[in-house]
C-alpha cells in the first residue's frame, strides 16, 4: 500500500505539471481582457499602461515560468517565513490578483473558512440525509418511501441551484423572514446568540446545496444497497438467523458503503472548490464566488491558481479514494 | 436645513453644527450592498465603479459635484475661479486652498504635500494609474505652502476641474503610500485595501471581493457627523438579490446598481420597505453606424477602414431610415423602466449641456420606408429591399446581455418591417470591450454594419467625450485598433469645432458648441443613433434618510449627512 | 418401525412459491411466475433426499422456501413439528439454528469483508451466550471438522480457493448443530476434482453428526452417489419421487426417463440406455400448460395429459409418479395425506 501510494504521488508530479501548463494556456487563450471591466471613459493609452503595470503584456511563456516559480517557490517560502520568521522568499513578488492587487493566496486564505463551513456543512448534511434515504429506499424497494425518495432525488438532480436557491430565499427570507438573504462574513461566533445567527445565515445555502448533494449520494447508496441486497451472503446472513437489523446494517450496508465512500471522497474537492452559483446567490464569500468573480474580470493569476489548486485536490482525492477503497475492501490489494 | 448643510459642505465645519442634528455616531450602522464586490479601495488602481464608490466613503478629493452636477468644495475653502483669482488669467494654472486644521483619520495633518504626492503617484509611468486622464495636460503640481496646492498645465485649460476633483481623483496620504509609487503600486496590498483618508469613515476591515467594514472617522472635519457609527459594504450576488435585500427583506439600507427588469421593480416597490432612486448621468445606449465597409471579402487590414466607405450606410438616407424605424419609448420601457428614458442625444445631460433634440423619439415607419425608396432601395420579391442586385443586409452586433438581446430582437422586427435583412450577433462583453487587437470581435474593430453598446461622458463637461469623434481617433491597423471613434466618422468641420471647444473658456459658449457637436454626430449625420438615456438605479430603505442620488460624483457623496429615520 | 421414527423430520405439503409479475405503466399485478406449484414430500431424519431437474425447474426455490428465505405463497413446511411457513419472524429466527443451508456459490455467499472466524462465529454470537474464547474454540472445532487449517481463521474469503470456501460455507452452516441442511447445488461452482472431496465431506459429516440433507443438484451422478431417495422436478412440480436405485434402474415418469438417459453410465459393461432427446423448450413458468406440465414435450402424451394435471401418486412400493400412464397402486381415492403415510410406511 505504501509503495503504491508513493508511486502514485510520484506520478502525480508530471501529471500536475502538464495540467498546470494546459490550464495556463487555456485560461490565457480564453477570450477577454482584464481591461474589459474598465469604463469606456478610460482612454486607450491609460489602458495600455495599466496592462503593462500588471505584467499582462508579457509573452505567455514568460508569465507561465514566472507563475511556476511563484507558485512552487515564492508562495511556500513566504508561508515558511510567516511561520518561522526566516527570509527565504527574499521579498520576491507573490502571485497577485489583477483585480484586487492582493496576493492570491491571501484571498484564498480569507475565503477557505467560509467555503469549508458552508459548503462542508451542506455536504455533511447532504450525506447524512442521503444515507438513510438510500438505505431505506433499497430495503423497501418500490415502496411509497422509495417512490418519495426517488422523487426527492429527481428534484435534487434536476432543479438547478439558482432556481431552488431563489425559491428558498422567497419562501424563508422574503415571506417568512426567518433567515437573512446575505451571508454576513464578519460574524464571529462568540456566544449563543451569535451562534444562532450563524446557523440562521447558513440555513439557506446549506439547504440549497444539501438537497443537491443528498440527491446524488442517496441514489448511489440505494443502487449499491440493491446490488448487495440480492447477494448470496445476505441470504447466508438471514439463514444464520440474524435479526434484520444486523443483516441490513452489518452485512449489506458495510459492503454497500465501499463504492459510496469512494463517491463521497471524490466529492470532497468540490467542497474546496466551493459552489459558484450558491455562494454567489447567498453572498457567501467562498472560493466559488472568488473564481466566478475572477473569471468575469479576466483576473488570470487568480483563475489559474484556483484552477490548479482544484486540479491538485482532485488528483489527491482520487488517490485518497483509491487508498480508502483498498482499506475498506479486503479483496483489493495494491501491490 | 439639511439641504442647505449639504450644499455648504465643508463650510459647515467652520460654523456651529445645527442643534437639530444628532451627534456623531448615534445612529448605529449603515449597511450597503453592491452586486459586484469591492476589490480594492484605491481608485487609482481600479476604475471599477464599485471600488470608486466604496473608496469615496474614505478618500476625498479637493472638490466634488453635487446632485445637479455643480462643483462643490470638499477639502478646500472655496472653488477656485477666474473671478476669485484661483484660476490664472491665462488659464494655465489653478490654485487650491486647503481647509485649516484638516486631519487624516490617523490624526496627522493634511498638507499640500499629500496632493503633490498623489499627482506624482498617479502620473508615474510604471504605476498603471487608472485615472491618468484626470491628470491630462498637467505640467506640474506644487505645494506653494503647507495648505496651498498649485496645478500648472502645459497650456490653457478651459476646464481645470479634473485633477483632485470628483471621486475618481481623491487625495492619498503621502505617509502611507510613499513606498508604493511606480512599479510597487500594485504590491502595496495593505494601503490599497485600507487607505487612510479624510472622509466620514475609515476602513476597519477589508475582505477582498466581499466585505468592507468601516467605522466613523473621529477626525472628520464636522464634529457632528457622520450620524452613523459604522458602515459595512457587502458585495456579491446579483442586482436582483441586492434589490431584494433592501426592498423586500430590509436587511440592508442601500443597494447600489440594482438594475432589474421593470416588472421586478414594481413588485419590489410594492413590498413597501424602500424605494428605488435613479441617477441620470450621461450614459446612453446607442447604435453606432459603421461608415466603412466591414465586408469579410476585403483583405485583412483594409476591412472596416477608411479606405472602403460602407456600401449603403454611407448614405445618410439609409441611416436616417434605420433610426426612424425605431420606437425608443418601447425600448426604454421594456429594458429599463424607471431606469431609462428615450433620447436622441449622445450628450443627454446635464440639462445645460444637452441639446433639445427630440425629433427621433416618435417612430416613423412610413417616413423611413419613403426614405429608402428615395435612396433607390426597393423591396424585392422576398420583401427584402435591394439596389443594383444587392440585398440590404445588416449585421447588427452587441454584447451578451439580456436587455441588449431584447433590444436586438425588437429592432430587428422594426427593420425587417422596413425591408431590411437583419443578422444578429451577440459577443461576450469581455471580448467585445476587451480591446484585444488580435480578436475580430472587439467593438473597435467593428467587423459589422452596426453595433450597440452604452457609453458616457466622464463628468459634466463633455469635451473629452465629444472629441472622440474626430477623424484621428478612428481605430485602424495603424494604431493597433485603439481609438474611440468607432464609426470612423470623419468630418473636418467637426474636428475644427472640437478645436474651438478646447480653447473656449466661457461656459455658456462651451455649452453651445457642445450641443452643436452633439447634433453633428446625431441628428445631422445620423452616425450615432442614441436609443435610451440610462440611469443608475439604486435602492434605499425607508429608514435611511439624507440620500440624494448623484450621477456626477459618487452616489455616496453626501454620506456624512445620511441618518437613520426614526 | 417405531412411531418416533415414522414421523419425518421434514414434511412439505402443497408448497407453492409464486413470484408476482407487475407490468404496464401502473405496474399492475398481471400474473405469477409459478416457480414452485404444489410440491409435497417428506424427509426422514438422517436421510438424504436428492432434488434434481433442469435449470429453472424451481428446485433452488424449493430449498429457499423450505428455510423461508422466501415467503412461500401457500403450503406447509413442518420441521420437527413446527410449521416454518407460519412462524413469527422472531420465532423463525430462534428456529434457524436447526435448519441451515449450504449455497451454490461459495464466493458470493460469504461476506467479503468478514474474516473466516467472523463468518463462522457470527451465528454463535447471535444464538448463544458464549464468550469469545468459547466461540473461537468452536470455530477451530468446525474448521477441523471440515478440514481447514486453523491458521486460516483470520483470512478473508477471497484468499481461499473455491473448494476451501465451500468448506467454510459448510463449517458456517454447522456452527449451531443443525439437524437439517439444504445443500443448494453445493458443488456446481467447483472444479470436478474438488466436487468429490466436498461431497465426501458432506457424507462424512452426515454420518458423524446424523444430519438430514436436502441435496439439490442438476448433477445426476453426484445425486446418485449421495442421495437415498430422489425427487425429479419439472416446471415447479415433482414428476417422480423414488428410491435412488429404483429410479436409476428404471425411471417411470417419461421426463425422468429422458433425464436419466443423459447420464453417463460409469460401468461400461452395462448397456447404455438409448438416449431420449426431448423436443421443444421448457414452457415459461409464468404460463404453464393447461394439463400435465410435461405434456408439451412428452413423447408419450395422450389426450388426457393436455387437459388434466396428474397428481403425484404411489404406483409401486415407495415410488411416486405424477403421470396418467400409471395407475395408483391402491386404486383408492383417499386423500393424498393418507397416501403419503401409507407410502412412507412401505418405504421404511
Amino acid at each position: 500500500m505504501l509503495t503504491f501510494t508513493l508511486r502514485r504521488l510520484l506520478l502525480a508530479i508530471p501529471t500536475l505539471l502538464v495540467i498546470s501548463l494546459v490550464i495556463f494556456l487555456l485560461v490565457d487563450l480564453a477570450p477577454g481582457s482584464p481591461m474589459s471591466e474598465i469604463p469606456l471613459t478610460v482612454p486607450p493609452d491609460v489602458r495600455r499602461k495599466m496592462m503593462e503595470a500588471l505584467g499582462a503584456d508579457q509573452p505567455v511563456f514568460v508569465r507561465y515560468v514566472l507563475w511556476l516559480r511563484q507558485f512552487f517557490w515564492v508562495e511556500p517560502a513566504t508561508l515558511f517565513d510567516g511561520w518561522f520568521g526566516t527570509n527565504w522568499a527574499g521579498g520576491e513578488q507573490r502571485i497577485l490578483s489583477w483585480q484586487s492587487r492582493a496576493p492570491v493566496f491571501t484571498i484564498i486564505g480569507q475565503r477557505i473558512p467560509q467555503t469549508l463551513t458552508v459548503i462542508g456543512t451542506a455536504y455533511l448534511v447532504g450525506v447524512m440525509i442521503a444515507l438513510p434515504i438510500g438505505i431505506y429506499s433499497a430495503y423497501r424497494q418500490y415502496s411509497l418511501f422509495d417512490q418519495l425518495g426517488t422523487l426527492f432525488a429527481m428534484i435534487g438532480f434536476s432543479v438547478p441551484t439558482f432556481f431552488s436557491g431563489t425559491l428558498i430565499i422567497i419562501i424563508f427570507a422574503v415571506t417568512l423572514g426567518w433567515f437573512p438573504t446575505k451571508y454576513d462574513t464578519n460574524l464571529s461566533v462568540t456566544d449563543w446568540p451569535s451562534f444562532v445567527k450563524q446557523l440562521q445565515q447558513m440555513a439557506m445555502p446549506v439547504m440549497t446545496l444539501g438537497l443537491a448533494n443528498a440527491a446524488v449520494i442517496s441514489r448511489y447508496m440505494r443502487s449499491s444497497m440493491l446490488d448487495n441486497m440480492g447477494m448470496d451472503y445476505v441470504r447466508t446472513a438471514r439463514a444464520k438467523g440474524l435479526t434484520e437489523r444486523v443483516v441490513v446494517l452489518k452485512h449489506v450496508l458495510r459492503n454497500s458503503m465501499i463504492p459510496v465512500v469512494t463517491v463521497i471522497a471524490l466529492g470532497i474537492p468540490s467542497i474546496f472548490g466551493g459552489a459558484i452559483i450558491t455562494e454567489n446567490l447567498f453572498g457567501v464569500n467562498g472560493i466559488g464566488a472568488a473564481l466566478i468573480g475572477a473569471i468575469h474580470a479576466s483576473d488570470l493569476p487568480m483563475v489559474q491558481t484556483l484552477a490548479f489548486i482544484f486540479a491538485v485536490l482532485i488528483v489527491s482525492f482520487n488517490l485518497i479514494a483509491d487508498v480508502l477503497y483498498g482499506l475498506l475492501d479486503p479483496r483489493i490489494r495494491y501491490d | 436645513m439639511k439641504l442647505k448643510t449639504a450644499l455648504l459642505g465643508a463650510a459647515c465645519a467652520l460654523s456651529f453644527a445645527p442643534a437639530a442634528f444628532a451627534d456623531r455616531g448615534t445612529d448605529g450602522e449603515v449597511k450597503f450592498t453592491f452586486p459586484q464586490a469591492v476589490s480594492i479601495m484605491n481608485p487609482f488602481l481600479s476604475s471599477g465603479t464599485k471600488d470608486v464608490y466604496a473608496a469615496s466613503l474614505v478618500l476625498e478629493p479637493l472638490a466634488g459635484f453635487d446632485a445637479d452636477g455643480v462643483i462643490i468644495p470638499k477639502l478646500v475653502t472655496e472653488i477656485p475661479t477666474l473671478e476669485n483669482g484661483g484660476i490664472s488669467a491665462d488659464l494655465t494654472s489653478i490654485t487650491w486652498k486647503l481647509l485649516p486644521d484638516l486631519k487624516w483619520s490617523d490624526g496627522s495633518p493634511v498638507t499640500a504635500d499629500d496632493a503633490v504626492f498623489t499627482a506624482a503617484y498617479c502620473m508615474d509611468p510604471a504605476g498603471g494609474c487608472a485615472q491618468l486622464s484626470k491628470f491630462d495636460g498637467v505640467a506640474k503640481v506644487e505645494a506653494v505652502d503647507a495648505s496651498t496646492v498649485k496645478v500648472t498645465f502645459t497650456g490653457p485649460k478651459p476646464n481645470p476641474y479634473t485633477a483632485f476633483v470628483g471621486a475618481l481623483s481623491p487625495i492619498l496620504q503621502k505617509a502611507q503610500f510613499a513606498a508604493c509609487q511606480g512599479a510597487a503600486a500594485p504590491t502595496c496590498t495593505d494601503p490599497n485595501n485600507m487607505p487612510i483618508g479624510t472622509g466620514p469613515f475609515k476602513v476597519t476591515g477589508f475582505t477582498v471581493n466581499d466585505t468592507v467594514t468601516l467605522a466613523m472617522n473621529d477626525q472628520y472635519r464636522d464634529p457632528a457627523k457622520p450620524a452613523f457609527a459604522s458602515a459595512v459594504i457587502k458585495g456579491g450576488g446579483d442586482a436582483e438579490g441586492s434589490a431584494r435585500a433592501v426592498m423586500e427583506t430590509g436587511e440592508f439600507d442601500y443597494a447600489w446598481n440594482t438594475q432589474i427588469p421593470p416588472d421586478s421593480q414594481a413588485s419590489m416597490t410594492a413590498a413597501g420597505k424602500g424605494e428605488f432612486v435613479v441617477a441620470f448621468g450621461t450614459l446612453v445606449e446607442r447604435i453606432e453606424m459603421n461608415m466603412t465597409d466591414p465586408d469579410p471579402a476585403l483583405p485583412e487590414g483594409e476591412r472596416s477602414t477608411a479606405k472602403h466607405p460602407h456600401p449603403f450606410l454611407s448614405d445618410i438616407k439609409v441611416r436616417t431610415a434605420l433610426s426612424k424605424a425605431i420606437d425608443r419609448q418601447i425600448l426604454s420601457d421594456v429594458g429599463y423602466g424607471a431606469g431609462g428614458k428615450p433620447t436622441c442625444n449622445v450628450v443627454p445631460a446635464p440639462d445645460a449641456w444637452a441639446s433639445d433634440n427630440t425629433g427621433c423619439i416618435a417612430q416613423d415607419m412610413e417616413g423611413a420606408k419613403k426614405l429608402l425608396d428615395e435612396a433607390g432601395w426597393v423591396p424585392g420579391a422576398d420583401g427584402i429591399r435591394e439596389k443594383d442586385g444587392k440585398k440590404l443586409h445588416v449585421l447588427y452586433q452587441s454584447t451578451v446581455n439580456p436587455i441588449r438581446q431584447d433590444f436586438q430582437a425588437l429592432i430587428k422586427d422594426w427593420w425587417t418591417e422596413l425591408g431590411v435583412d437583419v443578422e444578429l450577433k451577440a459577443i461576450d462583453p469581455s471580448v467585445f470591450f476587451g480591446g484585444d487587437a488580435g480578436s475580430p470581435d472587439t467593438f473597435q474593430k467593428f467587423y459589422a454594419d452596426v453595433e450597440m453598446y452604452a457609453n458616457n461622458s466622464d463628468g459634466t463637461d463633455p469635451e473629452t467625450y465629444l472629441s472622440q469623434y474626430q477623424c484621428v481617433n478612428a481605430p485602424s491597423p495603424e494604431n493597433q485598433w485603439q481609438g474611440e471613434n468607432m464609426n470612423r466618422f470623419c468630418d473636418p468641420a467637426y474636428d475644427a469645432k472640437v478645436k474651438v471647444l478646447t480653447t473656449t473658456v466661457d461656459v455658456a459658449e462651451r455649452q453651445k458648441i457642445a450641443k452643436e457637436l452633439n447634433d453633428m454626430v446625431t441628428k445631422d449625420s445620423m452616425t450615432v443613433i442614441p436609443l435610451v438615456h440610462r440611469g443608475t438605479l439604486s435602492a434605499h430603505s425607508n429608514t435611511l434618510g439624507g440620500v440624494k442620488i448623484n450621477a456626477w460624483d459618487s452616489e455616496m457623496w453626501n454620506v456624512a449627512d445620511w441618518f437613520r429615520v426614526k | 418401525m417405531f412411531d418416533a421414527a415414522t414421523t419425518p423430520l421434514v414434511q412439505v405439503d402443497g408448497l407453492k412459491m409464486y413470484f408476482p409479475i407487475y407490468s404496464g405503466i401502473l405496474r399492475r399485478h398481471t400474473g405469477n411466475v409459478k416457480a414452485v406449484d404444489g410440491v409435497s414430500f417428506n424427509i426422514q431424519a438422517g436421510e438424504t433426499l436428492g432434488l434434481v431437474g433442469e435449470s429453472g425447474c424451481g428446485k433452488s426455490t424449493v430449498g429457499r422456501a423450505l428455510l423461508r428465505l422466501y415467503e412461500p405463497t401457500a403450503g406447509a413446511v413442518v420441521i420437527e413439528g413446527e410449521d416454518i411457513a407460519k412462524l413469527t419472524p422472531e420465532a423463525l429466527r430462534r428456529k434457524r439454528p436447526t435448519m441451515q443451508m449450504v449455497f451454490q456459490d461459495p464466493q458470493a455467499s460469504l461476506n467479503p469483508r468478514m474474516t473466516l472466524a467472523d463468518i463462522i462465529s457470527e451465528p454463535l454470537v447471535e444464538h448463544t451466550k458464549w464468550n469469545a474464547d468459547r466461540r473461537l474454540e468452536r470455530v477451530y472445532e468446525l474448521m477441523d471438522a471440515v478440514g481447514l487449517n486453523r491458521r486460516f481463521a483470520n483470512r478473508f474469503p477471497h484468499e481461499f480457493s473455491g473448494g476451501q470456501r465451500q468448506r467454510i460455507g459448510i463449517a458456517r452452516a454447522l456452527a449451531l448443530n443443525p439437524k437439517f441442511i439444504v445443500c443448494d447445488e453445493p458443488i456446481a461452482a467447483l472444479d470436478v476434482s474438488i466436487q468429490a472431496q466436498v461431497v465426501n465431506l458432506l457424507e462424512d459429516l452426515q454420518e458423524k453428526l446424523g444430519l438430514t440433507y436436502l441435496f439439490i443438484s442438476h448433477d445426476l451422478s453426484m445425486v446418485r452417489h449421495i442421495a437415498d431417495r430422489v425427487a425429479v422436478m419439472y416446471l415447479g412440480r415433482i414428476a417422480e419421487l423414488s428410491p435412488r436405485d429404483d429410479l436409476f434402474a428404471k425411471p417411470l415418469h417419461p421426463y425422468a426417463e429422458a433425464l436419466l438417459s443423459a447420464v453417463n453410465e460409469p460401468d461400461p459393461s452395462l448397456a447404455r440406455r438409448p438416449r431420449i432427446i426431448l423436443k421443444g423448450d421448457v414452457p415459461s413458468p409464468a404460463r404453464p400448460p393447461k394439463g400435465c406440465n410435461f405434456s408439451t414435450r412428452c413423447p408419450k402424451a395422450f389426450a388426457r395429459c393436455h387437459v388434466e394435471k396428474p397428481e403425484l401418486q404411489e404406483v409401486e412400493p415407495g415410488r411416486h409418479v405424477a403421470c396418467f400412464l400409471y395407475a395408483p397402486q391402491t386404486g383408492s381415492t383417499g386423500t393424498s395425506e393418507a397416501k403419503e403415510h401409507n407410502q412412507q410406511g412401505e418405504y421404511q
